[in-house]
C-alpha cells in the first residue's frame, strides 16, 4: 500500500550542469519537492525532451539515473529490493508506459492475461467486457503485432487495469486515439481508479485524458 | 496456463541445434568420465583378493642377499633403518615378521606314508590381515598348561610344489588344500636345551607370501622358551617387514629400496606398478572426459547466455509487469535440468553398456568387477555440479536484467 510518492529535487542525470537552463529551471517537478497523494489526480504537462517518460520510469522504478531522491511513504525507493519491486508492481503500482511494451507475438488476450494471471486481479469476463467498451472484443485473438498502433494503446490500457493499485501511471495513455475513444479509456480508468481508491498519475505533449485533474504540474 | 503463456513467449528463441551440440559434447564428456572410473573400479579388484598380502597396497620387503650368507645381522633390519623406512611419506603402516629363533620340523602322514621336514616359522601382527581363518589365534592353558593345536597358513607355492614336483615324481598321491587343511601337522620345535612337539593345522593358504605363518602369540611364547640366547644378549630383529604403502607403484618407493639395497618380495611391485599404470592412464582418460564435460558446461553457458541475451527485451517486460527474476528464470532452470537430466541418464547407459561389454571378457580371467553405484554416484554429482553452475550463472543474468532503480 502506497499513500503518497515523494520527489525530493529530483534531476535527470542528462539534465546534470543545466540547473539554471531550460526546461530544469521552468520545471515544476524537476529539482523540486513534488508529492503525489492519494486520491487525487494529477497531469504531468511536458513538451517533447523534457524527461516525461523518465518521469514515470523513475517513478516505477525501472531506472535509477537520476540525483535526488523518490520516496514512497518516506522510504527511499532505489534501497528497495527486488521482491519488494515486484510485489508493488503487482499489488500497488498500475503502468501505462508510453511504448506500451505489448508482446507482438502473443494475442490481444495473451498479452492481457499473462499480466492477469501473474496478480489474479480480473475476471475473464472483465477483461472481455473491458475490450468490448474500448471496442475491440473482435481482436481478442489476433497477435498484438496486426493491431494498429490505437489498438495497442488499448490493450495496453486493460492490462494495465488488470492488478490492484494505490496509484496508476500513464503515460500519454491516449495519444493515438480520438476524442471518442479518449473518454471511454478516460471512464475506464477513473472508475478502475475508484473502486481501488487510488491516485492517477498521468502525462501528457498535448491529447489529455479526460479525466478530472485535481493537480497540474509544468515539467 | 500462466506458466503456459510464458513459456509460449521465451522459448521463441531457443536454438534447438546449439542446445543439441552442447548434450552431445556433455554425454560423450561425461560417459568418459563415468566409463573410465567404471573400468578402473572394475579391473582393480584383481588386485582386492581375500589375501591381505597380494592386496595391492602391500609390499614385503627384505635386504638384498649377496653372494652366500651365514645369517647374522647382516641381513636384519636395524632400528634405525625401519624407522626411516616407517617415516618415508609412502609408508602408512609398516609391521615387522617375527622369525622363529628355533628349531623347527614337522611331519604329517598321508595316506600311510609319513613324511617329515625341517621348516621355518614365521608371524606378523594380526593387523596385517584382511581375513583371517577361523581360530586365527593360540594361547595356551594357563592353567592345565595344555597346548591348543597350532594354526598355520601355508604358501600355495608349496601345496603346488609337493603336488606337481615331488608327489608326482616321487608317486605319493597329490593332496587338495581342503584335504591337506584336514591333516594334522606334528610340529616338533627344539632350541636352547629344550624340545617338546604339539599338533598343528594348516587352516589357510596364501598365494603369494612363501612362509609358513603362524600367530604371533605362538611365536612369541615359543621364542621365550625355544631361543637360544645370543652371545651379546640382544634381541634379534627382523629381517622382512610388511609394508601398507598409499601408492603402490609409485616411483619413489622403487628409487628408496635401490639406493638401501632392498627388495620387494613377488610381484607386488609389479602389480603395485601395473596398478599405478592403470591409475594413470584412467585419470589421463577422466582428465580427458572432464575437460570435454567442461568444455561442454561453457557452451551451454554460452547457449543460454546467448538466449538471455536475445530475450532481454521480453525478459525486461516480463519483470516490468511485476514477474520476479525466479519466475522467469524457472523456465531456463527447467531447459537446463531436462537436457542435464537426459546426459546423465544417457553417460548412465553409455557406461552400463560398456560395462556389460567388458565383464565378459573380465570374467573368463576370473574377474568379477564391481557394482555401478558408485560411478553412477560420481555422474550424479558431477551433473548436480553443471546444473548448480548453470542455474547460478542463469540466476545472476536474469536478476542483472531486472529493472531496478539502483545506482
Amino acid at each position: 500500500m502506497i499513500d503518497k510518492i515523494t520527489l525530493e529535487k529530483t534531476l535527470p542525470q542528462v539534465f546534470a550542469g543545466m540547473e539554471n537552463d531550460q526546461p530544469v529551471c521552468l520545471s515544476q517537478v524537476w529539482l523540486q519537492d513534488v508529492e503525489f497523494a492519494r486520491p487525487d489526480y494529477y497531469m504531468v504537462e511536458a513538451e517533447s525532451g523534457t524527461g516525461k517518460s523518465s518521469l514515470c520510469s523513475y517513478i516505477y522504478g525501472s531506472r535509477g539515473d537520476y540525483s535526488g531522491r523518490i520516496l514512497f511513504d518516506g522510504h527511499d525507493v532505489s534501497e528497495f529490493s527486488i521482491n519488494r519491486w515486484c510485489e508493488i508492481r503487482q499489488r500497488a503500482l498500475a503502468y501505462l508506459p508510453q511504448e506500451m511494451q505489448l508482446f507482438p507475438e502473443l494475442t490481444v488476450m495473451e498479452n492481457i492475461e499473462i499480466k492477469n494471471r501473474l496478480t489474479g486481479c480480473k475476471s475473464r469476463k472483465w477483461i472481455l467486457d473491458a475490450l468490448e467498451r474500448l471496442e475491440i472484443a473482435v481482436k481478442a485473438d489476433v497477435p498484438a503485432a496486426k493491431l494498429s498502433v490505437g489498438q495497442q494503446q488499448r490493450v495496453a490500457i486493460v492490462r494495465a487495469l488488470c492488478q490492484p493499485f494505490d496509484f496508476i501511471l500513464i503515460d500519454e495513455p491516449v495519444s493515438h486515439l480520438d476524442q471518442r475513444n479518449n473518454t471511454i479509456v478516460a471512464n475506464l480508468i477513473r472508475e478502475e481508479a475508484e473502486a481501488n481508491s487510488a491516485s492517477v498519475i498521468a502525462t501528457s505533449v498535448g491529447n489529455k485524458i479526460n479525466i478530472p485533474i485535481t493537480h497540474t504540474l509544468k515539467l | 496456463m500462466k506458466r503456459s503463456i510464458v513459456w509460449q513467449l521465451l522459448r521463441r528463441n531457443i536454438s534447438v541445434g546449439q542446445l543439441a551440440g552442447y548434450a552431445v559434447a556433455n554425454l560423450l564428456g561425461l560417459a568418459i568420465v563415468l566409463t573410465a572410473i567404471q573400468f578402473y573400479r572394475d579391473v582393480t579388484t584383481v588386485w582386492e583378493s581375500e589375501d591381505s598380502f597380494i592386496s595391492r597396497d602391500y609390499l614385503i620387503i627384505s635386504k638384498r642377499v649377496e653372494g652366500i650368507s651365514l645369517g647374522g645381522s647382516d641381513h636384519e633390519f636395524s632400528q634405525a633403518e625401519v624407522a626411516d623406512i616407517e617415516s618415508q611419506p609412502w609408508v602408512r603402516k609398516l609391521g615387522r615378521f617375527t622369525a622363529a629363533e628355533f628349531n623347527v620340523s614337522a611331519g604329517l602322514e598321508i595316506w600311510g606314508r609319513g613324511m617329515s621336514t625341517a621348516l621355518f616359522l614365521e608371524a606378523i601382527p594380526d593387523e596385517f590381515f584382511d581375513v583371517k581363518p577361523a581360530g586365527w589365534s593360540w594361547e595356551p592353558d594357563s592353567v592345565s598348561g595344555h597346548l591348543p593345536v597350532l594354526p598355520i597358513i601355508m604358501s600355495k607355492d608349496y601345496l603346488t610344489l609337493y603336488n606337481f614336483g615331488f608327489a608326482a615324481s616321487r608317486g605319493y598321491p597329490q593332496v587338495s588344500e581342503a584335504t591337506i587343511g584336514m591333516i594334522p601337522v606334528r610340529v616338533s620345535i627344539s632350541g636352547n636345551g629344550r624340545q617338546m612337539s604339539l599338533m598343528g593345522r594348516i587352516v589357510g593358504f596364501s598365494s603369494r607370501l612363501n612362509t609358513f605363518a603362524v600367530p604371533a602369540e605362538f611365536l612369541s611364547w615359543a621364542n621365550e622358551r625355544f631361543a637360544d640366547p645370543t652371545p651379546d644378549g640382544t634381541l634379534s630383529q627382523p629381517s622382512r617387514l610388511i609394508l601398507e604403502v598409499n601408492k603402490p607403484g609409485d616411483p619413489a618407493i622403487q628409487a628408496y629400496l635401490e639406493d638401501h639395497g632392498y627388495e620387494s618380495a613377488g610381484d607386488k611391485a609389479d602389480s603395485g606398478r601395473a596398478s599405478y599404470f592403470l591409475s594413470i592412464v584412467t585419470g589421463v582418460v577422466i582428465a580427458v572426459g572432464v575437460v570435454i564435460s567442461l568444455l561442454a558446461f561453457f557452451i551451454l553457458l554460452l547457449s543460454i547466455y546467448l538466449l538471455l541475451q536475445k530475450n532481454r527485451e521480453k525478459l525486461r517486460s516480463l519483470m516490468m509487469l511485476g514477474y520476479t527474476p525466479g519466475s522467469v528464470a524457472r523456465h531456463y532452470y527447467a531447459i537446463v535440468a531436462v537436457i542435464n537430466g537426459c546426459v546423465l541418464a544417457g553417460a548412465i547407459v553409455f557406461m552400463l553398456v560398456g560395462r556389460h561389454l567388458w565383464h565378459a571378457q573380465l570374467a573368463e580371467i576370473g574377474v568379477k568387477g564391481s557394482a555401478p553405484w558408485v560411478a553412477i554416484l560420481i555422474g550424479f554429482c558431477i551433473m548436480a555440479l553443471i546444473t548448480a553452475g548453470n542455474i547460478l550463472a542463469i540466476r545472476r543474468n536474469v536478476r542483472r536484467t531486472f529493472p531496478h532503480p539502483r545506482r
